[in-house]
């Protein structure tokens, strides 16, 4: 089974933002980048089904060049090689152009799979995997927790609202948003760093797709970004009072039906 | 007879078959010793060359020499009674080199000492005073291992350290017989015949018993690797710890077949001694097995028939096993090395540890926490920030920066340097040293967080970094060269130790443990308990709880004493200081903590103190792994602490904090109370400097 995986490079999620001169985006300099959470899920999903059914774990990333250093940790971890599509305009596009370069790639694959996480850390559209589905015409589904090879093509968990779970068939070729938490991540290695140092990463760019009216081609942004802004600090503390086990019920309550947490 | 007039008989001269059987048999001896000896020395020699190995420093190996092997030092100190059997039969053996020598010398008409001559004389005299030491001292040895039988030697008994210990027996036997009977007489040839035959069946039984450390230890203990707990660096791409038998180096092959088998390392297990089942001479004896079967260039993984992973990750690497060790192996860089291999390779599957490395892989500290939270704390406890100008780099660490407990301490020995008047300042970022990861054998991880905080000390030009932990202080110090220069680096014991005359005592102010606590006199006893004990020991201070609590004051008081007497009034003034593993056998501080201990009251010992102090079982990453076969270390060490009667225990390593308030939770009302001696200095402050 071929699988690829499309996998964005994040500012780390200790990350302390500072808003950019533009007013639209943040200040790079002084950050520290990481692999996109439910990315790295997506990831581990497919090095799981490579090791249990075999193939090849293609990584797929759209990013500038400080990105090469979040390929190199997903070759690490087991991915047999990456394609990184680069493109100056990245910032400015929306997710359908980012999907339109993405899909564009992966065509030229011809995967069984395309897997993606269900939205980025930074930008949250959501968007992209669906809109690759629909651009490289394969069913998609999303939210998805645990992927299982079937004879006819896969079955996925899909997690729904409260507590609910689907179950759905696939068939193969197939686009799938993986969602964080289904499986448990595996580390990182110096053997699989030092492999990595080897396997092959091939760097594309827009223009390889062909002119601006080709079908790879990112189109115009239909959305644009006006400002962004640091969210409103809020804070509010509560002493709960009562006797330590009335205070315990009490906070229990609260965590579980107030905060939702537990 | 007066023994002082007599001498040592020797036979009548021997007839020529007699010296050639006599050839016929060394030279057999010496044909079968060497057939058995040779493969080892072979297996040794033709393991990897080691890494970073050098000679010098000499002067140090010399002394080393000297005072372990020489004087049998170690081997005394630490099992006085056995230890001083051991050394006579050690000096018997040397005062008999010359002896051996000679006897077989008689038997071809050679014989070089005199039995009446002044030297010769003198010699035989001394040489039978330590063959009777040495008999005294086998004999006790030979009662020891069959009859005390302590478990560290094994539920097997071993019939051939029985015959051993009886030739020995006999060869000083014979040897002080020698003087009871006539020269030349036949109880004098036959005297010397099952001297000779002793020494000749003796000989070949050498290599393939525990008895090779009478030949491999003196070279072991001279080539140590220099330094404890060093770990080797990792050479080219294709080394990622010790995997296969390619991965073993010539001190590890020499280690592992020098081990004597007497189970110091065992003895002193924490794993061990809590049912676990690590057992560190295993894994020496486990290398030996491997390399006897398999060879140094086996490709074959030495985790599996001859080691255990679980029992690799059960170690919390407190050293005791290393520093007991009386022929100089060095477990840690070993245990640590399969671990290197297990984890560099992905091998090891663990829930917690990969929780542990993802957390480091992708945020700044041990703990999970995000960054921000650190600034907060840094924030309001105003740390001034480092910017080159002060001498000192607060270094926080994991605990420091966002345990809530290690927060009280490093926000404690702040105060205290205020009090000093000692400049500082923290580092805006900060990433966790890699202690942890480091001795779980997570090489890329620790290698980058290394460089990360080196390049971090280096841009903001730190020069002295001092810190509350240990395992940082260790760490920085240690095995960050291998990437680097770290600057200097003091535990706070050390450098509290260094302004001992200008620290706070009890007296100097009203807060002190026996003080009436105005304003909250007629509080209950409930009511007192759920206070925070921060203002019941702060006379007059105005702050909400909230700030207090922020401010983390003796927040352990209230955890730990529920009863609020107890903790207001305590029993006794006796602090037992615990000693980090950290602080201890890998630094060599334990006076320096209790002298700041003792201006807070009287210091007592517990059983296990000092270099042989017991391990509180967070180090080596076990902190995070959870620890759930057999009773926790914590635990079990808590309550050799609490059986001091001591009132308060005092501690020096936020690790140990941790693991001994979680195993103090369930002692309830008997529980004593648990400070830092950063804690302990800053109750003595005066008002003024609470803050």
């Amino acid at each position: 089974m071929k699988i690829i995986v499309c996998i964005k490079q994040v500012p780390e999620r200790d990350a302390q933002v500072r808003i950019d001169s533009s007013g639209k985006w943040i200040e790079e300099s002084d950050i520290q980048f990481a692999m996109n959470e439910s990315d790295a899920y997506a990831l581990e999903e497919a090095l799981q089904l490579k090791e249990k059914h075999g193939g090849e774990v293609v990584i797929l990333s759209a990013g500038p060049e400080r990105a090469g250093t979040t390929i190199r940790e997903a070759l690490a971890k087991g991915a047999d090689r990456a394609i990184q599509v680069e493109s100056d305009n990245l910032n400015t596009l929306d997710a359908l152009g980012v999907a339109q370069l993405l899909s564009a790639a992966a065509k030229q694959e011809s995967p069984d799979l395309v897997l993606t996480g269900l939205q980025s850390d930074d930008m949250g559209y959501g968007q992209t995997g669906v809109i690759m589905a629909e651009l490289m015409d394969l069913p998609h589904a999303s939210l998805i927790l645990n992927v299982e090879k079937t004879d006819s093509g896969i079955t996925v968990k899909r997690e729904l609202e409260e507590g609910w779970f689907q179950n759905i068939d696939l068939p193969l070729p197939a686009v799938l948003m993986i969602q964080s938490g289904g499986t448990k991540l595996r580390y990182a290695t110096l053997m699989g760093i030092k492999k990595a140092k080897t396997k092959e990463l091939s760097k594309v760019s827009a223009a390889d797709f062909g002119a601006s009216d080709a079908p790879g081609a990112p189109a115009a942004p239909a959305a644009t970004l006006e400002k962004i802004t640091q969210p409103p600090k809020q804070k509010s503390t509560q002493i709960i009072p009562g006797s330590p086990k009335e205070a315990a019920a009490t906070l229990v309550e609260k965590l579980k039906f107030e905060v939702r947490i537990i | 007879m007066n023994f002082l007039s007599s001498t040592l008989a020797e036979p009548q001269s021997f007839q020529t078959w007699e010296k050639l059987l006599l050839l016929a048999l060394i030279l057999l001896s010496a044909a079968i010793f060497l057939r058995r000896f040779a493969p080892i020395l072979g297996r040794i020699l033709h393991s990897k060359k080691d890494p970073n190995f050098t000679l010098a420093p000499v002067g140090k190996r010399s002394w080393d020499f000297f005072w372990e092997v020489i004087c049998q030092a170690k081997v005394i100190r630490e099992r006085p009674l056995p230890g001083l059997a051991h050394a006579f039969v050690f000096w018997g053996f040397c005062a008999f080199a010359l002896v051996t020598l000679n006897h077989f010398a008689v038997g071809f008409g050679l014989g070089f000492l005199d039995p009446v001559g002044f030297f010769g004389r003198s010699y035989s005299y001394l040489a039978a005073a330590f063959a009777a030491a040495c008999a005294i001292g086998i004999f006790g040895l030979f009662v020891r291992r069959f009859f005390v039988r302590p478990r560290w030697l094994g539920r097997k008994v071993s019939y051939e350290s029985g015959f051993i210990a009886a030739l020995i027996f006999i060869l000083m036997v014979t040897y002080l017989a020698a003087f009871a009977v006539r020269s030349a007489s036949p109880a004098a040839t036959a005297l010397w015949w099952i001297h000779a035959l002793s020494i000749l069946v003796f000989l070949p039984i050498i290599p393939h018993t525990k008895h090779l450390h009478l030949v491999l230890s003196p070279a072991t203990i001279f080539l140590s690797r220099g330094g404890f707990s060093k770990i080797p660096p990792l050479v080219g791409d294709e080394d990622f710890g010790l995997v296969t038998g390619k991965d073993l180096t010539q001190l590890t092959s020499l280690q592992a077949y020098s081990c004597v088998e007497c189970g110091r390392c065992t003895e002193h297990c924490p794993a061990n001694n809590t049912g676990k089942e690590l057992n560190p001479k295993q894994i020496i004896l486990g290398l030996r097995g491997y390399l006897n079967e398999h060879g140094p260039a086996s490709e074959q993984n030495i985790i599996g028939t001859y080691n255990s992973i679980t029992a690799d990750f059960q170690c919390t690497t407190c050293g005791a096993c290393e520093y007991q060790c009386p022929v100089g192996i060095e477990h840690l860089p070993i245990i640590i090395g399969l671990r290197r291999g297990a984890v560099n390779t992905g091998m090891w599957e663990d829930e917690h540890g990969a929780k542990l490395f993802l957390a480091l892989e992708r945020g700044s500290n041990a703990l999970g926490m995000p960054a921000s939270d650190r600034d907060k704390f840094i924030q309001k406890q105003q740390f001034p920030v480092f910017d080159g100008s002060q001498e000192y780099c607060l270094w926080l660490g994991c605990m420091g920066g966002y345990d809530p407990k290690g927060r009280e301490i490093i926000a404690d020995f702040a105060r205290v340097m205020n009090y000093l008047g000692a400049s500082y300042g923290v580092l805006r970022k900060e990433k966790c040293t890699g202690d942890p990861v480091r001795r779980l054998g997570n090489d890329l991880l620790f290698q980058q967080l290394a460089e990360s905080n080196l390049e971090t000390l280096a841009q903001n030009k730190v020069k002295k970094i001092v810190t509350i932990c240990p395992h940082c202080v260790r760490t920085i110090q240690e095995d960050w060269k291998e990437f680097g220069t770290p600057p200097a680096i003091e535990h706070h014991s050390e450098f509290l130790a260094r302004f001992a005359d200008k620290l706070p005592r009890p007296n100097q102010n009203v807060r002190v443990p026996q003080v009436s606590i105005p304003g909250n006199q007629n509080l209950t006893a409930e009511q007192e308990a759920r206070v925070p004990q921060v203002s019941t020991l702060r006379p007059g201070n105005e702050n909400s709880a909230v700030e207090q609590e922020a401010s983390g004051h003796d927040f352990s008081r209230a955890e730990n004493s529920p009863n609020p007497d107890r903790a207001l009034a305590p029993a006794n003034n006796k602090i037992v200081f615990h000693d980090p593993c950290y602080l201890g056998r890998y630094r060599d501080v334990y006076e320096e903590p209790r002298a700041v201990a003792s201006l807070a009251g009287e210091v007592v010992e517990a059983p296990r103190s000092h270099q042989r102090s017991f391990c509180c079982g967070a180090g080596g990453g076990l902190v995070f792994l959870g620890e759930e076969t057999g009773d926790r270390v914590s635990h079990t060490r808590v309550n050799e602490l609490i059986a001091t009667g001591a009132s308060t225990i005092g501690t020096a390593c936020p690790f140990c904090n941790s693991m001994f308030r979680d195993a103090l939770a369930e002692k309830g009302d008997a529980a004593p109370q648990l400070l830092d001696i950063a804690q302990l200095t800053a109750r003595n402050l005066p008002p003024a400097n609470q803050q």
